[in-house]
């Protein structure tokens, strides 16, 4: 009976599995196929990968997708960090407000955003162009910072900053040893989560991009016809991605494993 | 005559110095901004008009129309566009292009009768074909004899016996064309009856074929053999025929949709001389005959069509890249909102089955 049991569960999680990672499996192999089909798979070469390699206005695609991700990733992690810590410490009325202000543009539709973006550019007679469109990810990524720290910061003993500053810390000090240390996987997954939503972003960028800058999610909604570059593309992402994710695991599990072992001492 | 072969290149190259430098200096490291389609282009176009003339092509890509034309909304500042016939109707309707320097422009000549005078811009005042194409039905040779297709035309989307088997493109204005030109109407007509008599045609072709309705996967789908009978455009058509021999195209005498997507100058241009130039190079037999190659759409360029479709030419024997020319029934669409909001509220019941 529990053996039965131990099979059902495992079954199901394997099909959820299966859901999430065969769609990713699929493009991953026909990036590799010899013909142009999406659905026969005629032998395995590298041309696509060639072609992506060859095809510059997919290489500037990506260069300014990274780009804007980095930037609003950072500036948006430190505005969102700052906010929420100075937010703890205000008035709950204010707080409150501030917080309801701030859970709007993620309820709100992409698509209200980005016009909103673009004609708050085009009546302030801003150009359209690189900068319109790292402000415009910066501005929908804060919100999502915020968010993502808060309860955290719900959690934090008050005591502890003033015990740090008591015992003659300044307020720097008190801010970068004691109140960031505690609030850090927040704070990591905050900015991994501006990240991701800056990195596959469309409608806001196509919106605000100026002119001559595609980034990826432009790119291949624009194209007339498929190709499997696209795969390869994606392929790359990935493989990216998944270094990144398994990185920042091993990092985080290696600061808390010292951490532990520097209370044990 | 090799020495006057030789005496005449080395004239050439000479005249080719003289030339080129000079056009190269005024434009030396200048952008010029394109905004095309995705995928529409052959790459080495690009670089090769990049070295000729010293400068840097900043290259975006929109997916339709309208897009574009929020895009333009913006105040973005593009050198060359290339929408489609009835947005370019609308662009010079709202006054947002500039004309064209004839004295730079000069390749027109080489245009095809058939995209030349084009009615939404007459005299090619404003704009020059970068390709066109037609629409019409691709089919399986093997399970559809070819004369049936020619004699029943478009009423094939009514015949039962391919219930299941059947593509139909999910876009109000291409389906109700269909229905328009099989009931022998006008693709632009505004008048109720005729829309009424057009939704009850398609209304009966959903009951009897009951097509998928897709987009742009019956390329893949029909290059794969998955069913009898599509709505392709015909540039789209070129390619799935020379993937599948046994595929065939048939534009229906009852009268087809011509579209072309052509080059236009916006009003606000930064560059609009070296957009003139670029325009001009696009159109020359090379740049032309590139483009045209990888796209599978037919090149405005008489003599490209020629060599293309001719013998030892990529798309010999395929039927479908050079569309039709010289069948009165065959029509552009205009730029009408009205009309096009009213068929997509059909087009949705239709495909709702109500």
């Amino acid at each position: 009976m529990k053996k039965k049991k131990k099979f059902l569960s495992s079954g199901y999680l394997i099909l959820v599995l299966l859901f999430i990672y065969l769609p990713i499996a699929y493009v991953v192999l026909f990036s590799f196929n010899d013909s142009k089909s999406m659905t026969k798979f005629t032998g395995f070469s590298l041309r696509w990968y060639e072609n992506m390699f060859n095809d510059r206005t997919m290489l500037q695609s990506i260069y300014y997708t990274v780009l804007v991700a980095v930037i609003s990733t950072v500036v948006s992690t430190i505005v969102g960090t700052v906010t929420a810590i100075g937010l703890s410490k205000a008035k709950k009325v204010i707080r409150s407000a501030v917080l309801e202000v701030n859970n709007l543009p993620v309820m709100n539709p992409d698509i209200v955003t980005a016009i909103g973006l673009m004609l708050l550019f085009v009546s302030a007679k801003v150009q359209l162009s690189l900068v319109t469109l790292i402000l415009a990810h910066i501005s929908f990524s804060i919100p999502y910072v915020i968010l993502s720290i808060m309860p955290k910061l719900r959690q934090l003993d008050d005591n502890v900053a003033e015990a740090a500053l008591d015992l003659g810390a300044t307020p720097v000090q008190a801010l970068t040893k004691v109140i960031i240390p505690q609030i850090y996987p927040a704070i990591l997954s905050g900015a991994l989560i501006a990240f991701s939503m800056s990195f596959d972003d469309f409608v806001i960028s196509f919106f605000t991009a100026g002119v001559g800058i595609n980034n990826i999610s432009m790119y291949v909604y624009s194209m007339k016809r498929f190709n499997p570059s696209v795969n390869a593309l994606s392929t790359l992402i990935v493989v990216v991605v998944t270094v990144i994710l398994v990185l920042v695991n091993i990092i985080s599990s290696r600061m808390s494993k010292e951490r532990k072992k520097e209370e044990n001492v | 005559m090799k020495k006057w072969l030789a005496i005449s290149l080395a004239m050439v190259l000479l005249l080719a110095q003289c030339v080129s430098p000079a056009a190269a200096e005024e434009f030396e490291n200048k952008v010029l901004n394109v905004y095309n389609w995705g995928e529409y282009i052959d790459k080495q176009v690009i670089t090769n008009f990049e070295n000729e003339y010293k400068v840097r092509v900043n290259y975006s890509l929109f997916s339709s129309n309208e897009e574009m034309y929020t895009k333009l909304q913006s105040n973005a500042s593009y050198d060359v566009i290339i929408p489609s016939d009835y947005m370019i109707e609308r662009l010079i309707r709202e006054k947002k292009l500039q004309p064209l320097d004839r004295e730079i422009v000069t390749d027109l000549d080489n245009l095809t009768d058939s995209v030349k005078n084009l009615e939404y811009d007459p005299d090619n005042t404003w704009s020059v074909p970068y390709l066109w194409q037609n629409v019409g039905i691709v089919y399986d040779t093997t399970k559809i004899d070819p004369e049936k297709i020619e004699e029943a035309g478009w009423d094939i989307f009514q015949d039962p016996e391919y219930a299941g088997h059947t593509y139909m493109y999910d876009s109000e204005r291409d389906a109700f064309m269909v229905a328009f030109k099989a009931l022998g109407y006008s693709a632009n007509t505004e008048n109720p009856d005729e829309i009424q008599a057009a939704y009850e045609w398609l209304r009966n072709m959903d009951k009897a074929v009951r097509p998928s309705y897709v987009t742009d996967e019956v390329i893949d789908s029909m290059a794969n053999g998955e069913k009898w009978l599509a709505l392709v455009y015909s540039g789209d058509a070129a390619y799935i025929l020379s993937e599948n021999e046994d595929m065939g195209f048939c534009a229906p005498k009852q009268g087809t949709n011509i579209a072309v997507d052509a080059m236009v100058i916006p009003a606000n241009a930064s560059n609009p001389k070296l957009a003139n130039y670029f325009i001009n190079y696009i159109l020359g037999y090379e740049s032309s005959a590139m483009i045209s190659e990888e796209v599978g759409y037919a090149s405005p360029n008489a003599e490209v069509l020629a060599e293309l479709s001719g013998p030892g030419g990529s798309y010999e024997g395929n039927d479908a890249y050079v569309p039709r020319s010289g069948n009165d029934k065959d029509e552009f669409f205009h730029d009408n909102e009205t009309l096009r909001k009213q068929l997509s509220e059909l087009w949705i019941k239709v495909k709702l089955h109500e």
